[in-house]
């Protein structure tokens, strides 16, 4: 009966033709642009192939980009990671059902904003006279200025900070039910061995979860790669080129500065190439 | 009574800690969106004030707040929509009836997702100039309805998956055909973790920042791009607006707090059995 169905066809082909057309035209057209001199103010355009893309690693800010998007990719997964791991623990052994309800529900709140409104919220909180943030330091120091987001040494992490907040608290969530779901027999079984807490955790719990917790690194290291609306809001890309990460520098690139369409374009077709690969092989890791 | 350990009570002042650190910067925000700018701009932050409903009254006064969200609500609303026409009968396709490509359809569109956002906003930009689309809704709708067809698919997947085999199979018994198991058995008893998935594609499409910046000059500005605009206003930053414009623009994805907090559940409780 199932077998003869025509509703995988029609259910399936018109979805995946649309995602493929909506998916494929783009991504052929960014290659396209991308070998060609457009700019925004001209109309006319020739091909000039593989120049932009020479010219890339040519071009110190563009290598700057990179290392920024690294180092960002890095704070911000690790960072994640760590405090996700953490709280989702501290939550399994110290709160009651009833608040782990209630603080799961607080945790879920940063990330279920807008990039842009957590963007403002924290450009607020760092103001160096007025902010919230800064006012402990202000209170302690009698006065004296700290401003994280115009400091070489602290924008990125000022700006990580609040991805962190975004997604490690969501993602302690994730932990603590994951570790609800674990069987209880081998946590007795270790409690009776007299393992500590922590060890237990290390030890026990976290290695039986050692896969879906990469799961969840992977999740992470793809959304790191949507840091512009933060970036964009707090920074754009400063002090100078400190915050400036590679979707910043391509759109500063197309529309701020100059308007060079195609040089963008290159910068996006490889951080598209550089992506794909590295997710794919990554994903093929994961799931084997 | 056993005495606390001073370990559990430092492990309890650390969680306490990081949810005053979850909410109290919105808390405060929204704080600040009722004061006068007098009140804001204190090198020691006030607490207590005089309430004001100005900034509030000022934003929904502003005809670019209002155009902002009619076009964020039409864009976001559309494109689920689309989402969820195109979305779940694929999905449920793709969870029930297994074929040799069933693995490459999930990771192809799981990997639209890898892509990055710059790189498909540049040339649809150009696209959509050429044919006359460019700071257009239907522009928006079309590059929109990639996210969510791809996510609520993603998401739909598991969902349909969720749903006991037996009982479709006593509906194929009882005479229903492929169609009317969809309409009647599955789509009714997923339904839960479907509106999980489509609220998640809408908070995801609402949030969306970059695209909308890219292919917007100013008939499509969704929300986001008019509130950040609203704090290019030179020196002079009118503090209370700003805050009361980043309140409105957080409030619709807050509204699916519970709902989505709901699906996380389920997903979990689905595992565990």
């Amino acid at each position: 009966m199932r077998r003869r169905s025509s509703l995988p066809v029609t259910f399936l082909v018109p979805t995946l033709a649309i995602l493929l057309v909506l998916s494929m035209v783009p991504t052929l057209y960014a290659i396209v642009i991308a070998l060609q001199n457009r700019e925004l103010s001209a109309p006319g355009y020739s091909w000039v192939w593989f120049s932009n893309f020479a010219d890339l690693f040519t071009d110190r800010r563009f290598l700057n980009a990179v290392w920024v998007s690294v180092k960002w990719e890095i704070v911000t997964v690790v960072a994640t990671m760590v405090v996700a791991i953490g709280l989702g623990v501290l939550m399994f052994e110290v709160a009651s059902p009833r608040l782990r309800n209630f603080y799961c529900l607080l945790f879920i709140i940063p990330v279920l904003l807008p990039r842009v409104s957590a963007a403002f919220v924290w450009k607020f909180a760092y103001h160096p006279l007025y902010g919230i943030a800064t006012y402990p330091y202000r209170l302690v120091t009698g006065g004296l200025i700290f401003d994280p987001l115009s400091k070489p040494g602290t924008a990125l992490f000022a700006v990580a900070s609040v991805d962190v907040w975004q997604w490690g608290l969501f993602f302690a969530v994730i932990v603590l039910k994951l570790l609800e779901t674990l069987p209880p027999q081998p946590i007795e079984a270790a409690r009776l061995d007299h393992a500590k807490r922590w060890q237990i955790h290390a030890y026990v719990t976290l290695p039986m979860l050692k896969a879906p917790l990469v799961s969840l690194m992977f999740v992470k290291m793809i959304e790191s790669l949507r840091s512009f609306d933060l970036i964009y809001v707090m920074t754009r890309g400063g002090p100078g080129v400190v915050t400036e990460t590679l979707d910043m520098y391509a759109f500063s690139q197309g529309f701020i500065e100059s308007g060079k369409v195609s040089y963008a374009s290159a910068m996006a077709v490889l951080m598209m190439i550089a992506t794909v690969i590295t997710f794919t092989m990554l994903w093929k890791r994961v799931q084997a | 009574m056993k005495p606390i350990r001073p370990s559990r009570l430092i492990a309890k002042a650390v969680l306490a800690l990081a949810g005053f650190l979850a909410v109290f910067p919105l808390a405060w925000t929204a704080l600040n969106a009722l004061k006068n700018n007098v009140d804001i701009i204190t090198r020691v932050p006030k607490v207590v004030f005089t309430p004001t409903l100005a900034n509030i009254s000022y934003i929904l006064g502003r005809d670019s707040v209002l155009t902002g969200l009619y076009n964020s609500a039409v864009a976001c609303g559309a494109a689920v929509l689309i989402g969820i026409v195109l979305g779940l009968p694929a999905a449920y396709a793709v969870a029930r009836y297994p074929n040799r490509f069933a693995g490459d359809i999930q990771f192809f569109v799981l990997s639209l997702r890898f892509l990055p956002p710059v790189a498909v906003a540049i040339p649809l930009m150009v696209i959509w100039l050429q044919i006359g689309l460019y700071d257009t809704l239907p522009a928006l709708i079309v590059t929109y309805s990639l996210l969510t067809i791809s996510v609520i698919m993603w998401l739909a997947i598991p969902a349909f998956q969720g749903v006991p085999k037996e009982i479709e199979e006593a509906a194929f018994v009882d005479g229903y055909g492929a169609y009317s198991v969809f309409w009647r058995i599955a789509l009714p008893v997923a339904a839960r973790s479907l509106i999980g998935a489509i609220a998640f594609s809408f908070v995801l499409v609402w949030n969306e920042f970059l695209i909308a910046l890219m292919l917007s000059s100013s008939n499509a500005k969704t929300l986001p791009i008019v509130a950040s605009e609203l704090s290019q206003q030179g020196m002079n930053v009118p503090w209370g607006i700003l805050n009361a414009s980043v309140v409105l623009l957080s409030l619709p994805p807050l509204l699916f707090l519970g709902v989505l907090s709901g699906f996380l559940n389920s997903v979990f409780r689905q595992k565990k059995s």
